[in-house]
């Protein structure tokens, strides 16, 4: 039987708990769904912060997260539901310019708003994908 | 399997007037993502600023147009994030929430966001089909 939860292998340089040293598991698991911890732009070699545009960091964290949901099995069109969070909101279409390059047809429902971010970042994205 | 929920109203089509890369709702794995409902015009998409309660009041009439159109219904809302834009606002939120949703309330966190084009309230929920 699989079990009900399950921490999923990710790629190494992502792996927050690694890069960062924080509790935290960049997938998991859970019933039909995977659930990806929010991401920040990280170079995926160095595990480095990248400080960039709103838009340069979206691209960044869009590229990883598709390398981690197919690392998982999953990939981009199987995602149900993003969160965007933004340093501000005005630089949602510069995201959303961006953002709609990765997303297949039909898009995955979302969320957008604007929060303070750690470290300076301008983007951070979470998302809920079918497994 | 993904299924897009279409817009039960043209107005509810947030990514046709606004352009955001959206689908209205998504129905996966028994339940219905719901992108951020905005207080807009059912009919028309025209934005319906006002007071937090108003603003309220009209999110929870969309939410309730999109739901039952999905077969689902605000009493099979699982969870509720509800961003508003101060949390002095708080109390204010809680006397509308509790028309829409009196029995067996779902999951629910509330925070503090800017909101886009300066609403006072958005919610994001998840419901059962």
């Amino acid at each position: 039987m699989t079990p009900r939860r399950e921490i999923v292998a990710s790629v190494r340089a992502l792996d927050a708990g690694s890069s960062f040293g924080r509790s935290v598991s960049m997938v998991v698991r859970g019933g039909d769904f995977l659930f990806v911890s929010s991401l920040a732009a990280v170079d995926p070699h160095s595990g480095e912060h990248v400080r960039g545009t709103t838009a340069s960091e979206t691209r960044q964290i869009l590229t990883n997260l598709e390398h981690l949901l197919e690392a998982a099995g999953s990939s981009l069109d199987k995602v149900v539901k993003v969160n965007v969070l933004l340093h501000t909101m005005l630089e949602a279409p510069n995201m959303n310019e961006v953002y709609a390059r990765f997303f297949p047809e039909p898009p995955p429902a979302r969320t957008v708003c604007g929060a303070r971010l750690p470290d300076g970042a301008k983007v951070i994205i979470e998302c809920t994908a079918l497994a | 399997m993904r299924e897009v929920i279409a817009a039960p109203l043209p107005g509810l089509d947030l990514r046709q007037h606004y352009g955001h890369h959206q689908s209205p709702a998504i129905r996966a794995g028994g339940l219905i993502f719901c992108s951020g409902m905005l207080p807009v015009d059912p009919e028309t998409g025209e934005r319906r600023h006002g007071t937090l309660t108003s603003e309220a009041h009209v999110i929870f009439g969309n939410l309730k147009l999109l739901l039952e159109s999905a077969g689902s219904s605000l009493d099979r809302l699982v969870q509720v994030h509800a961003l508003i834009y101060d949390s002095i606002e708080y109390d204010v939120l809680n006397r509308v929430y509790r028309q829409y949703v009196a029995n067996g309330p779902p999951a629910r966190t509330v925070w503090t966001a800017q909101i886009e084009a300066g609403f006072k309230v958005q919610l994001d929920v998840i419901a059962a089909t």
